[in-house]
């Protein structure tokens, strides 16, 4: 445990090495934000306006709180899981008396609570500057699934990001194709960049039989109350699924994975 | 006319030399392409469903935001299949490479900026065009209005190459960011819709400060007819401009280069 705790120290502190870097990364992030905000903004300029199922206020609850969920959920240093395998570094990690997969996830965390840190600090000022009225969730039952469906949601986005780095270990040279691909889904099917509901009936019916819904949109839903207790609850278990299946799939490929690694670029 | 001609080959070479190293991994090449026509037709049906459920779009309806969206994508893709090489130019700094750039009997600015075409986004051009013609068409737009859009596309490129610069300029004075070229990226994508959805001072920095607005909603909006003979001229001075001042910067920042790294 204490091994982790370095890890995560250690993680913590070279986050800052590159300080302007970093707020630049935060800078994109509040960016990314001013165009949904603005979007959604204009389109419930008349605050008596439902479109969608949402009023003004859930509307931009949502996209504030997407930008929480991002810095909760999407951030993550796990990306350089591809670059890795493909310059052979991964053997040194293989030689060493740590799991690999508990070493990414703590610097994760250490990535996520930096980044969180900043989001809250944006997101009060973006607040100020922007006055935005929002929907504050009172349900106990429903915060508390909510929070169940956001720690999943960091669960699988972590289990999904490796998948897709695994395809380094087969072709070294094209890591970041996959990545740029998960990235996509994430971002459109996920509900990074508008609710899928939004969408007609029969596609979200096929987007919640794919996993990207798990990471913002179905906890957001449940922030919202769009979804009932027992909704929430089967919309909960479906992403726990999710996880079970995403962390054996990784665990096979993962065996499979080593079996064809050449330790290239060592 | 000769050195131009001498630029236009020294070009041509450069761009085959990267269009095979892209060709050479197909499985790349494959991978980007459809990720980047998803992500468009991602987009695509979120506007789609998007109006049609409201309607409009700050006063615009369907058929004109999604020209908004073609538009953004042209000057955006263009940029990026001309001036790719900028996304690789932090390494070229840091590893003390541009030392080799600077000693060739070519412009370094040249070689910096259009060293490396990118061949998948040369791919995504024509069935773009193709999209921005049969949409444009449903506007109706006179020959005029269809003249003063190809001209502020042109000024919109102007100023997306006066960033590039900026941005180059940028890598050289200061080693920390490697996020200013993707900053760009997020800036222009605000105009994924027409600045008129911002509120002031956001849409008056879009529109003369960071002139996005300039770059990609007065084009189309040119085509629409709302943008008189004055306001054609008037960008394609911030475009002159633009392009000046980028150089400019260009040639300061290569005072301040050190070489340290070599």
């Amino acid at each position: 445990m204490n091994k982790y705790l370095s890890i995560f120290k250690i993680s913590f502190q070279q986050e800052f090495v590159y300080r302007l870097n970093f707020i630049m990364w935060r800078v994109r992030n509040v960016l990314q934000i001013f165009l949904i905000f603005f979007l959604w903004d204009t389109i419930f300029s008349d605050p008596g306006r439902v479109v969608f199922g949402y009023d003004r206020a859930k509307i931009l609850t949502y996209i504030f709180g997407l930008a929480i969920m991002k810095a909760i959920v999407t951030s993550s240093r796990t990306i350089d899981v591809a670059g890795e395998i493909s310059d052979g570094k991964l053997s040194n990690y293989l030689l060493k008396p740590v799991s690999y997969f508990k070493y990414w996830f703590t610097r994760d965390i250490a990535s996520k609570s930096l980044n969180l840190i900043f989001a809250v600090f944006e997101v009060n000022i973006l607040y100020f500057i922007l006055k935005p009225p929002f929907f504050f969730q009172t349900d106990p039952f429903l915060l508390v699934l909510f929070l169940v469906s956001l720690l999943g949601g960091v669960l699988l986005y972590f289990f999904l990001l490796f998948i897709f780095d695994m395809f380094a270990m087969w072709y070294p040279e094209q890591g970041w194709g996959p990545i740029f691909f998960l990235f996509i889904f994430v971002e459109f099917l996920g509900g990074g960049l508008f609710p899928i509901d939004i969408l007609p009936a029969a596609i979200q019916r096929g987007l919640y039989l794919t996993p990207f819904p798990y990471l913002y949109f179905i906890p957001l839903q449940i922030y919202l109350g769009k979804l009932g207790i027992l909704e929430s609850l089967q919309a909960v278990l479906v992403g726990g699924v999710w996880i079970v299946v995403s962390g054996f799939t990784l665990k096979k490929l993962w065996q499979a994975g080593l079996l064809v690694y050449k330790s290239e670029g060592r | 006319m000769k050195s131009l001609l001498r630029y236009i080959n020294i070009w041509w070479l450069m761009s085959k030399n990267s269009f095979v190293s892209v060709f050479y991994s197909k499985l790349s090449l494959t991978l980007f392409l459809i990720a980047k026509t998803l992500r468009f037709l991602f987009f695509f049906v979120f506007i789609f469903f998007l109006l049609k459920g409201t309607n409009s779009l700050a006063g615009y309806n369907l058929n004109q935001t999604v020209f908004f969206f073609l538009t953004f994508n042209l000057v955006d893709i263009t940029a990026q299949f001309l001036y790719r090489e900028v996304y690789r130019f932090r390494p070229q700094v840091i590893s003390g490479g541009l030392d080799l750039t600077l000693t060739k009997p070519i412009s370094p600015l040249f070689r910096s900026l259009m060293g490396g075409a990118d061949v998948i986004d040369l791919i995504t051009i024509p069935p773009l065009i193709y999209a921005i013609f049969y949409v444009g068409r449903m506007l109706n737009p006179s020959l005029l209005h269809a003249t003063y859009y190809l001209l502020l596309i042109v000024n919109g490129l102007l100023i997306a190459t006066a960033f590039h610069i900026a941005v180059l300029g940028l890598g050289i004075i200061t080693l920390e960011i490697d996020h200013t070229i993707m900053i760009y990226r997020d800036v222009t994508n605000l105009g994924r819709f027409p600045v008129d959805i911002y509120k002031q001072p956001l849409q008056g920095i879009l529109t003369f400060l960071v002139p996005v607005g300039i770059m990609i909603t007065l084009p189309a909006k040119a085509l629409m007819g709302l943008v008189s003979p004055i306001g054609v001229f008037s960008s394609f001075l911030v475009g002159v401009a633009a392009v000046f001042l980028s150089i400019q910067f260009w040639n300061f920042a290569l005072t301040k280069y050190t070489s340290a790294s070599s």
